[in-house]
This record gives C-alpha cells, sequence and structure tokens, in this order.
C-alpha cells in the first residue's frame, strides 16, 4: 500500500467517521438528558436525507438552502418528538422509553416503504460529481462538505454547551435534574432543547449524506446501529468519547473495506462493542466528563 | 365489564378459564380436522408463534430483561440445524436440540457480556447480537450459502418399530408443531410457576431486594435468557424444517417486533392473556390480510399507545379493573360498618 492510497483510505474514513459522530453524538446528548436512548434516533437520519432529497432534487433548491431547511425541520421535529412523545417517558422505567421509540421508529420506517417504496434515490445537487483535489488525494465535495459540517455542528454546540447559558443548563440537567431544577433551571425547556439539538444533527447527517449515499427508507436503521454500537464503545452518555468512538470506527470501516471488505468491517465493529462491554464497559474511554 | 355490579375479571375467572381452555382446544383441533392446507399451514405458524412469544414472555415479562436477540436465537437454531442435517447428515431429531443449546450459549455470552452494566446496554447488545447474525447469514457464504440459502431441507423422519412417520406434509407437520408447543408452553408453565419463576418476577420487581435475600441475579437473568433462547432455538429449527429452506430472511427484524407486540400488548409477565394475544396476532392478520408494509405502521402505533396508556398490556388493565373493584368494595363496606 502506497502512502498516497493510505491518505485516501485516511480522508475517507475521517470524513464518514465524523458523520458517525454527528449521529452518534445526538443519540448520546437525548440519552444523558432523558435517560431514553432513542430507537427511532436512525429514522430522523433517513427523513433529514429524504428531505433533502425533495428539497434539492425535486424543488431544486441549492446544496447549501437544503442543508439549513433540513436542520430547521429537523430541530422543530425533535421539539414536537419531546413535547408528544418523549417528555412522558421521562423517569419511567427504561423499558417504556425503548419500546415507545422503536414504536416511532416502526411507524416511521414502514410508514416511508409504503409510501415511497425501497427503492433506492440519488440526490443530485451542484456539487455532485465535482472532487477536491490536494496532494494526490482526491475526495468528492459532496464528502468534503458533508465532513465540514460535521466539523462546523460539533464546533457550534461545543461552544453553546461551554459559553452559553443554555448549554451550561443542560451540562447541569444532564448531570443532575433535581439540582437543575433547585437553581432555577426549567427542565423541560432544557430537554427540549437538547432533544431539538440531537434530532437536528440526526436530519443534519441525512441531509448531508444523501448526495453520497443513495436515499431509501431502510438507510436509518442499518445506521443507527452502529451508532449504538459507537456509543457503547464511547460509553453510554459521554458525549467526546461517542465522538472519538465514531472517528476509530469510520477509519476502521475505511481501511478494513478497503483492504478486506466492508461486512468484515461492520463485525468488527459490533465485535469490538461486546469486547469493550466485556472488558470495559464504562467504554473505551472511561466515563470522563459526563457531556 | 357490563354495568351490572359484580361482574369484574375475578368474580367470572372460573367460567373465562374454561371457556379459554375450550377455546384453545377447539382452536387446536381445527388444522387437524379440516383437510384444508391453509388452515394447517396457519396452525404451524401459530404453534410456533405463540411458543416464541412464551419464551420472550420469560425472558421480558417475567425476569424483565428486553432482550432484542430472540429472531437471532431463532436463526441460531434454524441455521445450526439445517446445517447438521445437511453438512454432516444428522438425524433432524439431534440437530434441533443442538440448535437450541447453541442459540442458549449464544444468549448466555451476550447476556454475560452486557447485563454487568446496565439495561441499557442490554438492550443495545441483544440487538447488536442479532444483526450480527444476520451478517453471518448474509455474508458468511461458505457455511450459509449467503442469501441463497439451504434449500431441500430433508422432511424429518420417525421409526418407532414398526412405525414410520416421515413428516412431509402440513397435516404432519401441524401434528409434530402442536406436540412441540404444548410441550413447550408447559415446560415454560412450569418454569414460570416453580420457586424459580418466583425469583425471576421478585428480580423484575425489586432487585436489590433479592439481592438481601441471598438471591444471585445475575445467574437468574442468565438462567432466564438461556431457558428463552433454548425454546426459541428449537422453534427455529422446526420452522425451517417447515419451510424446507432456511435464508437470512429468518433474522428479519419483522419477527422481533411481532413478538414484541404479542407479548406487550397481552401484558408482560402474565402467561394466558399473552397466549391469547399470540394467537389472536398470528392469526388476525392472515385474516385481515393487508400490506407487510401497513401492518408494521399499525403495530408500531400499538406500541406506543400501548407504552402511552396501558404500559402493562390488556392483562394489566383487566387486573387494574379487578383490583379497583375489590378496593371499591372494601371500601363500601367499611361504610356499612361505619
Amino acid at each position: 500500500m502506497d502512502a498516497e492510497f493510505a491518505l485516501q483510505l485516511l480522508v475517507n474514513g475521517l470524513t464518514i467517521g465524523l458523520i458517525y459522530a454527528l449521529v452518534a453524538s445526538g443519540l448520546s446528548l437525548v440519552f444523558g438528558i432523558l435517560n431514553i436512548v432513542n430507537f427511532a434516533h436512525g429514522e430522523f437520519y433517513m427523513l433529514g436525507a429524504m428531505l433533502a432529497y425533495f428539497v434539492a432534487g425535486t424543488l431544486g433548491m441549492s446544496y447549501w438552502v437544503t442543508v439549513v431547511v433540513v436542520v430547521l425541520a429537523a430541530g422543530a421535529i425533535g421539539a414536537l418528538l419531546y413535547d408528544i412523545l418523549l417528555q412522558r417517558f421521562e423517569g419511567s422505567n427504561v423499558e417504556r422509553g425503548v419500546l415507545a421509540t422503536l414504536g416511532l421508529s416502526m411507524v416511521l420506517q414502514n410508514g416511508a416503504i409504503f409510501l415511497f417504496s425501497t427503492t433506492p434515490r440519488l440526490t443530485r445537487t451542484e456539487y455532485s460529481f465535482k472532487i477536491w483535489e490536494f496532494a494526490g488525494v482526491t475526495l468528492p465535495l459532496t464528502r468534503l462538505f458533508a465532513a465540514v459540517l460535521s466539523v462546523i455542528a460539533f464546533a457550534l454546540t461545543w461552544w453553546a454547551l461551554q459559553a452559553t447559558q443554555t448549554g451550561r443548563a443542560i451540562r447541569g440537567v444532564s448531570q443532575n435534574r433535581e439540582a437543575a431544577l433547585m437553581v432555577g433551571i426549567d427542565p423541560k425547556r432544557v430537554s427540549r432543547i437538547a432533544v431539538a439539538a440531537g434530532i437536528a444533527f440526526a436530519g443534519l447527517a441525512g441531509a448531508a449524506l444523501a448526495p453520497v449515499y443513495s436515499v431509501h427508507p431502510t438507510m436509518g436503521f442499518a445506521f443507527v446501529f452502529k451508532a449504538f454500537a459507537i456509543v457503547i464503545i464511547g460509553g453510554l452518555g459521554n458525549f467526546q468519547g461517542a465522538a472519538l468512538a465514531a472517528l476509530l470506527v469510520g477509519m476502521v470501516e475505511s481501511f478494513v473495506g478497503a483492504l478486506a471488505s466492508l461486512v468484515i468491517a461492520d463485525a468488527i465493529t459490533f465485535a469490538t462493542m461486546l469486547l469493550v462491554l466485556l472488558m470495559r464497559p464504562e467504554g473505551l474511554f472511561g466515563r470522563g466528563v459526563r457531556l | 365489564m357490563t354495568a351490572s355490579a359484580g361482574w369484574t375479571i375475578h368474580s367470572i375467572q372460573p367460567i373465562l378459564r374454561s371457556l379459554l381452555a375450550l377455546a384453545l382446544a377447539a382452536l387446536a383441533l381445527a388444522p387437524l380436522l379440516s383437510a384444508n392446507v391453509y388452515v394447517q399451514t396457519l396452525g404451524v405458524s401459530a404453534c410456533l408463534f405463540a411458543t416464541m412469544a412464551m419464551a420472550f414472555n420469560l425472558v421480558y415479562g417475567y425476569t424483565g430483561l428486553l432482550c432484542f436477540a430472540q429472531v437471532a436465537f431463532l436463526g441460531i437454531g434454524g441455521y445450526t440445524a439445517a446445517i447438521l442435517v445437511t453438512r454432516l447428515g444428522w438425524s433432524f431429531w439431534v440437530a434441533a436440540p443442538v440448535g437450541g443449546l447453541l442459540a442458549a450459549i449464544a444468549g448466555l455470552v451476550v447476556a454475560f457480556s452486557s447485563l454487568r452494566l446496565s439495561r441499557h446496554s442490554f438492550g443495545i447488545a441483544t440487538l447488536a447480537a442479532a444483526l450480527l447474525c444476520t451478517i453471518v447469514a448474509r455474508d458468511w457464504v461458505s457455511l450459509t450459502r449467503g442469501s441463497m440459502g439451504i434449500p431441500g431441507l430433508p422432511a424429518p423422519e420417525i421409526h418407532l418399530g414398526s412405525l414410520d412417520i416421515v413428516i412431509n406434509n402440513p397435516y404432519r407437520f401441524y401434528g409434530l408443531s402442536l406436540i412441540f408447543a404444548v410441550g413447550a408452553i408447559a415446560f415454560l408453565h412450569r418454569i414460570i410457576h416453580s420457586r424459580i419463576g418466583r425469583i425471576f418476577v421478585s428480580i423484575r420487581e425489586n432487585e436489590p431486594l433479592a439481592i438481601s435475600q441471598g438471591i444471585d441475579p445475575l445467574r437468574y437473568k442468565l438462567l432466564s435468557v438461556g431457558l428463552s433462547a433454548f425454546v426459541t432455538g428449537l422453534c427455529g429449527a422446526l420452522m425451517v424444517f417447515n419451510l424446507t429452506i432456511v435464508d437470512p430472511s429468518i433474522l428479519d427484524f419483522y419477527y422481533t417486533e411481532t413478538m414484541l407486540i404479542m407479548v406487550v400488548i397481552g401484558g408482560p409477565g402474565h402467561f394466558w392473556s399473552v397466549l391469547v394475544s399470540s394467537l389472536v396476532f398470528s392469526i388476525l392478520p392472515e385474516l385481515l390480510r393487508f400490506s407487510t408494509d401497513l401492518r408494521l405502521v399499525l403495530y408500531g402505533l400499538l406500541l406506543i399507545a400501548a407504552m402511552l396508556v396501558f404500559p402493562k398490556g390488556i392483562a394489566g388493565l383487566l387486573e387494574k379493573r379487578g383490583t379497583d373493584f375489590w378496593h371499591k368494595r372494601l371500601a363500601a363496606g367499611r361504610g356499612q360498618v361505619s
């Protein structure tokens, strides 16, 4: 393997890992604040991609307009999701939240199959089929933008969590709900914002990957499994751990996928997850700072 | 119940029980008396689904472990039996229990690795195990022949002295499935109503309290998963030999969702209501016969509604009616005394 090929694989792994990180950290955000594993998370990624397909493909909007529309829509859906469904399961037992979100996932996925059939669709934007070349590494522009969008989303979230009042409130609620309530934080408002952000992340990932991969109703299903594995490897509820694990999984997928096969990469990801559960149940990166 | 006071689930329970027993017996006999192949095939699937649902009920309803790997156990049982019979020429009657055992071992491995952490990680790990099995079934072509599946599974044969039976038609297969289902469900009934079953419930209800009584919860949780996986693995072996082919569709998430709906709507941790709901949910969709996608949308809505309104299922609702009735009765009695 020459250096150029390795560099190419590195860049590919980094871009896909960044997108995984986006989905996994959204999952982690919702879990940290509500203690609910959102089994419907992949479906929002799918809906984001579907919406991107319609906005960019059918309505003919530009790439950046599409991304903004999808993120805003996903955020609104996230807030609705919290108000209508998730807030009823706060503090109830684990299984109720899991089963309710699983039911939601069944409705969304099979509803989408019923309405749009399972035919994969290709989203065409003005950047499709354009590439960026640098030091012998070629990168399709859509992949590059997906990575850039992910980095921007992370930077914004990091800044918001550290420097804004709302961000500090989110961290407070996820650390100790009662204590947060005592110092005057409204946990419902904070939870709504966190869920909206988590779903917006999933939507953004969908919009960013719609022009890279094909769009179809079952895309969220396989994707969210990987996000689950990533969240476990990184440590449940550990925001940064999930992001690091996502990059790792992206790398494994890129290198193993190129040198052996994608199937083996998938198997490695899941086997790693089971191994992490056995050896280091607190996650590969320890508990660290819990969000 | 009706407006006339006294008509609660408790006061008519003996009548209900005998009616239920009669209905179950009639339902079980119908495919045997009918010459209709469709009815017999439906009977086979109802038997297997009822057993799978009861096995899932053991682990989720009674022990409180939301295990998504049931479909993996089904697939492991089916694939193991099929491979042992076609490749190694084993008899079905040996291969099927070995399939069940392998499913149980897989269940123990997954459960042991994830149960020590939290119930969340148990759910996620069992889900991942199911997906890992799909990957093996679809992509380990030299072992499982990938998505082509292993076709032409031979019919199980019974040789007892001069008696030779080849179970090669739906009628005979229904007989076999019925005997298996009654046996397996009776076995689960025995477990559930034994000391072990009560320990399962105590772990579900209050784990710290169970520990304080000297119970090691992990061992009993593993036992519950192992038993459930074994029975489900046997179902898988029967299922694939009924279809005469095994392919990756046996690992479809559809089976998980169907088992979930049967147990959640029936009432997790209740025996007869889950049995009834498993029969209803295996027969009713066939009669109504609409597209699978819409059926799953409906199941999803049912699941959400159940979690919002009646998280303990129909049985939970009825039970609550019963306790409300007695509360009222007692309150009224106290009123008279004072």
